[in-house]
């Protein structure tokens, strides 16, 4: 476990970032920790809350999600993906909505639901699962204003100098919606164990985090056609994070989170982006290495 | 009415548009928190937010008065931090730190303007590379430092980032030393020195990144920094070192027979600096040292402004849109 410790700490070195991560087998308990209590800024990953917020509150006969919904263009958060880059109005069913938010971080999609559901009860949720340190403070439109609103009159571009960097609210996890790579794999393993929503809701919400379009990031420390990846990114100006499941075919099954923060501040720094494959790799091999030692 | 107090309150839940999470970010509760809104509403004569039952939202009034509150935060911590020097015994000594790649003429002037502004102050000055200044200043060895950029700036304040175009020092019997400016592909076939990557190693990745884009990819990367050491290099051992024109060894002019400095075609590669403290530690010496660099960068240096002007294409994966 310190050479993983120690590789991970290297790999993340490697690709320019600062890392942090915590890695658990579901059903073994054994779990590496490298920096797994370091409070972070979720940014997207945070929709994972609202999908499992969303699931509960459906179970509870509180919401139908084959409820359509109409969503005009006027007032939708900006993205480049999903609903956020549709021109036209659209009408969905919430579950598929759901499916827009998490495959490709639709953060129009995002902003309708927790509409829905409202702030308070994705709080509710994260607390009932005893996620201490998961905080949701705004929606995925205002953490975004507040890039915007700090970024200044230069926009996008300004986002390349240091000195914006340092005043963006939506990087001090004091300020933005928070967790720690602990609290998010315990609701990994919440929902794989079918602790978070019954066993229905649950395999939606799995099917859900399978679906994820991108193979940039944890996907890609697993190039095995028999390995099962499902997961959920975030990012903002220099932050890359991704929390998800690695199933593997003899039914060994791992929580994974990793967070990192890019000293760079370039928007496409590809090692970056797999960095986050290759850490969660070391830490699942050592999780198998061990639970073969223990058995 | 403690002003400072209050408008720490009043910044929190303008921040987080909520009073139960604004009471939780300043480890209060919730009903004194109330009380001290609507106390600095009552002295200042001004509405501040809009409140409905599940909504807190700030008033128009309240955003123009929120950019003051917060540069009076802002001061407050500085003269905070200030008290802190004098209360432990610190005031007559700011830890600072500079880069090895600054000349000495930099350095000279940076030192006399510094004296200048704050006679009576002992500056205990160290050579440090990026790396090793950031963990002395997030261990709070160091009180400032001049760091290359990019550089990892969390929980850092910077001064105004200052860019320095690099050239490159070439042999003179190279044949692209008889050009005025080298395109970086005319340095292919040549190794590069260049310093250890663990001294900045975003920096480090940055310049080769460049070097590719411009077409040249050396076939081996040679560690050196010492000024006679690169010059050994450069003269003997096929190889080019890239440097500012005003830290360029001074036998490079055009007196030197062998060794040579020339511009880079479109100025594809810099140097960029600011000075850097650790958040809310930035007192009237740490801003002295700051502005001196600054300055002494300006004018000994001809370093210019560092403002961002190429296009940023956001790329759906981002997931963020501004």
């Amino acid at each position: 476990m310190t050479d993983a410790l120690a590789r991970i700490h290297a790999a993340f070195a490697d690709a320019g970032v600062t890392g942090w991560l915590h890695a658990v087998g579901i059903d073994s308990g054994a779990q590496l920790d490298v920096g797994a209590d370091r409070p972070v800024c979720t940014a997207s990953v945070h929709k994972l809350c609202l999908l499992v917020t969303l699931h509960e509150h459906a179970a509870a006969g509180r919401l139908d999600l084959t409820e359509q919904v109409e969503c005009p263009p006027a007032g939708r958060t900006a993205g480049p993906t999903g609903l956020a880059a549709m021109l036209d109005t659209v009408r969905m069913s919430l579950r598929d909505l759901a499916l827009l938010m998490m495959t490709v971080s639709d953060n129009a999609a995002a902003d309708l639901l927790l509409r829905r559901v409202g702030l308070d009860a994705v709080n509710a949720t994260t607390a009932r699962l005893g996620l201490t340190r998961t905080l949701a403070v705004h929606s995925f439109g205002e953490m975004l204003a507040t890039v915007r609103e700090d970024a200044g009159p230069g926009g996008a571009r300004a986002l390349a100098d240091p000195h914006v960097i340092t005043r963006l609210r939506a990087l001090d996890p004091a300020r933005t919606n928070r967790s720690t790579p602990r609290d998010m794999t315990r609701l990994l393993g919440a929902v794989w164990r079918d602790e978070a929503c019954t066993p229905e809701h649950g395999a939606a919400v799995r099917r859900i985090l399978g679906l994820q379009v991108w193979p940039h990031r944890l996907a890609s420390g697993f190039p095995f056609d028999d390995v099962h990846v499902a997961g959920k990114t975030g990012s903002l100006p220099t932050l890359r994070n991704e929390v998800g499941v690695v199933e593997y075919p003899d039914g060994g099954r791992y929580a994974v989170a990793v967070f990192t923060r890019t000293a760079h501040t370039a928007a496409t720094l590809p090692a970056a982006d797999a960095v986050i494959g290759t850490a969660a790799r070391i830490a699942v091999d050592a999780l198998r290495a061990e639970e073969l030692r223990t058995r | 009415m403690d002003l400072v107090r209050h408008l720490e309150c009043f910044v929190a839940v303008a921040e987080e548009s909520h009073f139960g999470r604004a009471a939780a970010r300043l480890g209060m509760a919730q009903p004194p928190l109330s009380q001290r809104i609507q106390r600095l509403e009552r002295e200042l004569g001004v509405r501040l937010f809009e409140r409905t039952s599940r909504q807190v939202r700030i008033t128009e009034a309240g955003r123009l008065l929120l950019a003051e509150a917060r540069e009076l935060l802002a001061r407050s911590d500085s003269f905070l931090a200030t008290a802190r020097r004098v209360r432990d015994g610190e005031t007559g000594l700011l830890r600072a730190a500079l880069p090895p790649d600054l000349s000495g003429e930099t350095v000279a002037a940076l030192l006399a303007d510094f004296g200048r502004r704050h006679r009576g102050l002992e500056l205990e000055l160290h050579e440090l590379p990026t790396a090793q200044q950031l963990a002395r200043l997030a261990a709070h060895e160091l009180d400032v430092g001049v760091v290359n950029h990019p550089c990892d700036v969390s929980g850092l304040e910077l001064g105004p980032v200052l860019r320095r175009e690099l050239g490159v020092l070439l042999p003179r019997g190279a044949a692209a030393a008889g050009l005025d400016e080298v395109p970086l592909a005319a340095l292919s076939g040549y190794d590069l020195i260049l310093f250890p990557r663990t001294a900045a190693p975003a920096l480090y990745d940055d310049l080769l990144t460049a070097c590719a884009r411009g077409g040249y990819t050396p076939a081996a990367v040679r560690h050196g920094q010492g000024a006679s050491f690169v010059r050994g290099l450069v003269l003997s051992a096929g190889a080019v070192a890239l440097c500012p024109r005003d830290a360029q060894p001074p036998s490079a002019g055009d007196g030197d027979p062998d060794v040579v400095w020339r511009p880079l075609t479109g100025a594809p590669l810099a140097w960029r600096h600011s000075a850097a403290w650790s958040k809310g530690r930035g007192d009237a010496a740490v801003q002295a040292f700051a502005e001196a660099a600054t300055h002494a960068l300006r004018t000994t240096a001809g370093a210019t402004p560092d403002a961002p002007t190429r296009p940023l294409h956001l790329r759906p994966a981002s997931e963020y849109w501004l």
